[in-house]
Order: C-alpha cells, then structure tokens, then sequence
C-alpha cells in the first residue's frame, strides 16, 4: 500500500494509541476530523492540550481536579469523619454517581503488586495514615472500596493491619455479591459463595 | 455430550476440512502424519481452550496462513444444543464464542463439554515427575468444580506475587516479613481450598481407579495411590488453614533465603502404587502403560456419575501398543459404557469385529494429507 498524506498517517498512528482504539477506527476517526470545519477541530485540540495542563490533583485525597483542595474537599456539607479509600479517581466519580456516600475520598493512585513493582510507598498510603493521624480533624470509618482482585485484596489487608491500632477507627469493606437485576443461576461460584459468606440481616 | 459437527480451517494441516460426527464410536485411521490426531485436537480445543499436543497455539496454526478458526456443534443433558467457536491469529491471541458470544476468560469455557483424553504422552503420568500428576488431577477437579479452577487460578497469582515479592525486595527483614503478610493470607486462603478439595476427589477416585485397573489387568496387583502435601491431607478447609499457616510460618528463614514460595500445594505430589511397590520406581512398561489407561478410564467413569453427562471420550492412537486381548476388553467396556468416543489409529485394529458401522450410531472415516472421508 502507498500512502499520498505522511501527515494523515502520524494522526492516525497517535489516534491508534487511544484505548479502544485499533488502526482502522484511527483511520475513520483521522479522516472524520478532516472533514469537520475548523474551529470544531480547534476546539477539540485546546481541550486536549488543557486536559493535560491545567488539570492537577487535589493534595489532600488524590483525586484529578481542576482545584487543589478539590469540590469534594472543601464542601462543608460533607461529612469530614468518614473516608472512602479507593484506588483511582475514577472510583470517585462513580461512587460520586450514586449519592450514597457523603464522606470524603482518599484516592490511592494504585494497589499494592510486587510484579508491577509497586509496594505500599509508591501508592499513597503516608497520605491517608496523616489524615488519620490529624488531630483537627478525626475520622471515625474508613471504608474500603478497592477492587475484589488479588492485589486490591491485599492492599485492603495491608491497610487494615495499619488502622487496626486506631481504636476510634473503625475499618469497613464495600460488600461482594450479586449484580442488581441479574438472575442467580447466571452467577459464578465464587462470587455467590462470597455473597453468601457476607450474607447480612433482612 | 456429544459433538455433531467439527470444521476446521488452516488447523494444522487441515486447510478447509467438515465433519460430521456418529454420536456413539467414531474411528479415524489413516497414514502417519495424514492429520488424524489434528481432528480430535481440535475437539479437545473446543472442550478445554487448548491443544492436547501442542504447547502453544501458534504451533497449531497452517503454516501457511496467519490464523486458524475451528467450530463445533455440541449437544447435551444439560445444554441441549450450542455452538462452540474457537478461533487464534498471531495478533490478536484466542477468542473462543459460544453460539457467537465471546466468552470473557477462556477458563469460563473449562466444564462446559466434560472431556477425557487418552494419548501416548500419558505415560509420562506415571513414569515423570509431579508436575504430570498436578495437571491430571487439576484437569480432572476443574472440569466438575468450576470454584476450584478459580481457587487454581488465584492461587497463581498469588504465588507469582509474592515469589516476585521475595525476589526483587531489598531492604530489612522485618519490612518484608509485613509486607509478604496480605499475600500470605490470600495464599492460605486458596491454597487450603485447593488441598481440601485435591483429598476430597483423590479420596473418591482411588475406588474408581481400582475397579478399571482389575477390568484392565486382569487383577494382578492392586492399585492405590496416596496424596502427599506440605501437611497431613484434610477434607477441612478450616483444618488445613492452620496447618499451612504453621508450615508457613516455619518455613520463612528457608523462603527467605532461597528468595521463592517453598509451601503450597504447587509442590503436591502423587503417588501411585501397586500393591505396595511404588510404580514410578518399580514398574515395567507395560504396567505404566495400563495403569495410566485405568487412570483415563477411572476419569470417565467419575465424571459420568458426577455430572448428570457422560463426557467425550478421545484416545489418541492407544490400540497399537495393546495386546489383542487386552484390546478386545477395553473396546467392549467403551461400547457398553462410554459415551461418544473418537479413536484414531494408524496400525490395522479389526475394529469392525467389535462394533457395527451402520454409519449411524458408529461411523468410520480415514484421513489422508488433511482429506476426510467417511466410509
């Protein structure tokens, strides 16, 4: 195959790096942009360029915020004696989505895998023990909301064995079980035997 | 359980290839090399997501083209009737689909078609190393217990974690000692799983072996077989909990040192025995030979009374290292009790004194360059 555009095939090689993303997509999505008048595209590009550079994170739980403290962080409403340990930030805005939880966030960055190389100072746990540490400020749950594979798994362990000495604290884990509106005979095994071992009071 | 249509295409020397199956003996012959073994590879592919043969799946592929697909009609007691597609190009890895759905992890496919599969490499079950014995036996439970293939799954992982964990951390001792803490726990936590459920079946089988060794035999030894672990076997999780955390914690200097996870069920050994001889040190050919067709025969029989299913039954070119009597016993037990089972063979095996091709309960077919042709 020739090419006529090296242009039109750089774009298409970065847009084929996206997630989701295969060469022919790129290829459609390349030549779509190509299409559209120009301040659209103008307008993507900017958004992406900001995306990069005004985005940070909030220095008190982690999360991808345009304010350092974030919204969450200095809204007075929410309940300030109760974190919810997650492990990116966008855990947040999924929990964020179901309003249930008023408390406030602590977004890990990542979960403890010796094959990845990532012990339990490349994720920040120093951050979250300070929290608790902090006088001003006392934390009476923290709930671990990680995800239920071997590494988020042992992060959750790793975390509890540190709260357990802080008697105020008490340390809750976001229940396993069964999707809503799914029936039982489509569940695995193990998920229906953990859903049973965590059964709880009707 | 049985399979009534295969179709391969660039699976090894089968370029385009369609077959439809008898649902009670199917026997394949052919010359050596002509691609008989290829066809009920290619089976066992659509029942366990693998080769029988083969090591890695790029080996299986044509040479010639850049990717295989093999399909199967399947029909059963519980599922009554599905389609299984299995299908591997070097960019993109395997994908197996039931009835066009891709499946999310190719473990989901393992029990779905209970299989058993009889080849010249069994052999090495009883005359090799540990390893052999793991995989029968982790076959074996994982086609009934799709939790314990889970537990075999996580426990990999884990085990991977934490030698990686001990391998590359360089820092004090006591640091470690509490950071191999969480992976401990997940490595108690399925390794105990898996032990209590290795003594549960390993305890049910040893009848099952018995009765097809004194069938195969003749009965002149008895068979048995004896489960070792890094503690005493128990049926109890709870049990094995405490042994293995007992084992762990007096194994840590030597883990340490030798910087891998030395406790756990990946170091489970088998023994088998006949009479009181061990058969791996004392036993001639032709006694490894029977004693690892007992152990695929004993399987079948398990799996029929375990699930509500006989599974399909594949031996691979078994009949030319056995005697004509010993011949005549097998094939009238496969006749009387197995269910849809493929042969194939390269020597001369009087098979039609045995069984009737009507060509619709058994069906005859030979191979050549990768053709097939029933007869």
């Amino acid at each position: 195959m020739q090419g006529t555009s090296e242009i039109l095939e750089q774009a298409i090689e970065q847009l084929a790096k996206l997630p989701g993303t295969g060469r022919k997509s790129a290829r459609r999505i390349a030549l779509y942009l190509l299409k559209q008048q120009d301040e659209n595209v103008m307008r993507l590009a900017d958004a992406l360029v900001n995306l990069k550079k005004s985005i940070t994170r909030c220095s008190v739980c982690g999360v991808i915020s345009d304010n350092d403290p974030c919204s969450i962080c200095t809204n007075p409403k929410r309940d300030q004696s109760k974190i919810c340990v997650v492990e990116e930030s966008q855990d947040v805005f999924l929990i964020e989505k179901t309003n249930e939880f008023r408390g406030r966030y602590h977004v890990l960055g990542g979960v403890i895998s010796p094959l990845d190389n990532i012990g339990p100072d490349d994720v920040r746990i120093s951050e979250l023990m300070q929290r608790i540490n902090d006088e001003k400020q006392p934390i009476d749950e923290v709930i671990l909301a990680l995800n239920p594979d071997s590494e988020g798994e042992a992060t959750a362990y790793y975390l509890n064995k540190l709260l357990k000495p802080f008697d105020e604290v008490e340390v809750t884990r976001i229940a396993y079980g069964i999707p809503m509106g799914s029936e039982l005979e489509f569940i695995d095994e193990a998920t229906l035997s953990r859903a049973f071992a965590t059964r709880n009071t009707f | 359980m049985r399979t009534t249509r295969t179709v391969l295409q660039n699976f090894r020397n089968h370029v385009d290839t369609e077959v439809e199956w008898a649902p009670h003996m199917n026997v394949i012959t052919g010359h050596n090399g002509a691609g008989k073994t290829n066809l009920i590879d290619a089976i066992h592919y659509l029942c366990m997501s693998r080769s029988f043969v083969a090591s890695s799946d790029r080996y299986v592929v044509n040479q010639d083209a850049p990717y295989f697909t093999i399909k199967g009609h399947f029909e059963g007691n519980i599922r009554s009737s599905f389609d299984v597609t299995c299908s591997y190009s070097r960019g993109e890895g395997k994908k197996i689909f039931v009835n066009e759905s891709p499946l999310d992890r190719l473990s989901d496919l393992i029990g779905m078609i209970p299989v058993v599969v009889l080849a010249p490499e069994d052999k090495k079950l009883t005359s090799e190393g540990p390893k052999e014995r793991r995989s029968f036996i982790d076959s074996l439970i994982s086609q009934i217990s799709p939790a314990y293939l889970k537990d075999l799954l996580d426990f990999r992982k884990v085990r991977r974690q934490r030698n990686t964990l001990l391998q590359e951390y360089r820092g004090p001792r006591e640091v470690i000692i509490e950071y191999l803490e969480p992976w401990n726990a997940q490595l108690i936590e399925y390794g105990s799983r898996i032990v209590a459920k290795r003594t549960e079946v390993l305890h049910q089988f040893q009848e099952y072996l018995a009765k097809q060794y004194e069938l195969i035999s003749g009965m002149q030894h008895k068979p048995h077989l004896e489960y070792q672990t890094f503690c005493e076997p128990s049926e109890d999780i709870q049990e094995i909990k405490a042994r293995y955390v007992r084992a762990l914690e007096k194994a840590q200097d030597n883990e340490l040192e030798r910087e891998i996870t030395t406790v756990g069920p990946h170091r489970d050994e088998i023994v088998f025995y006949l009479d009181d001889f061990e058969l791996r040190k004392f036993g001639s050919q032709g006694q490894h030979r029977l004693f690892a067709l007992s152990l695929k025969l004993a399987q079948l029989f398990y799996f029929s009374e375990q699930l509500d299913d006989l599974p399909i039954f594949l031996l691979d070119d078994v009949f030319g290292d056995l005697d004509a009597q010993r011949t005549e016993v097998l094939l009238q037990a496969l006749i009387e009790h197995a269910g849809q089972t493929f042969i194939t063979s390269a020597s001369p095996v009087p098979f039609d004194q045995f069984m009737n091709f009507d060509g619709e309960k058994n069906r005859e077919y030979t191979v050549d360059k990768g053709m097939v042709t029933a007869l």
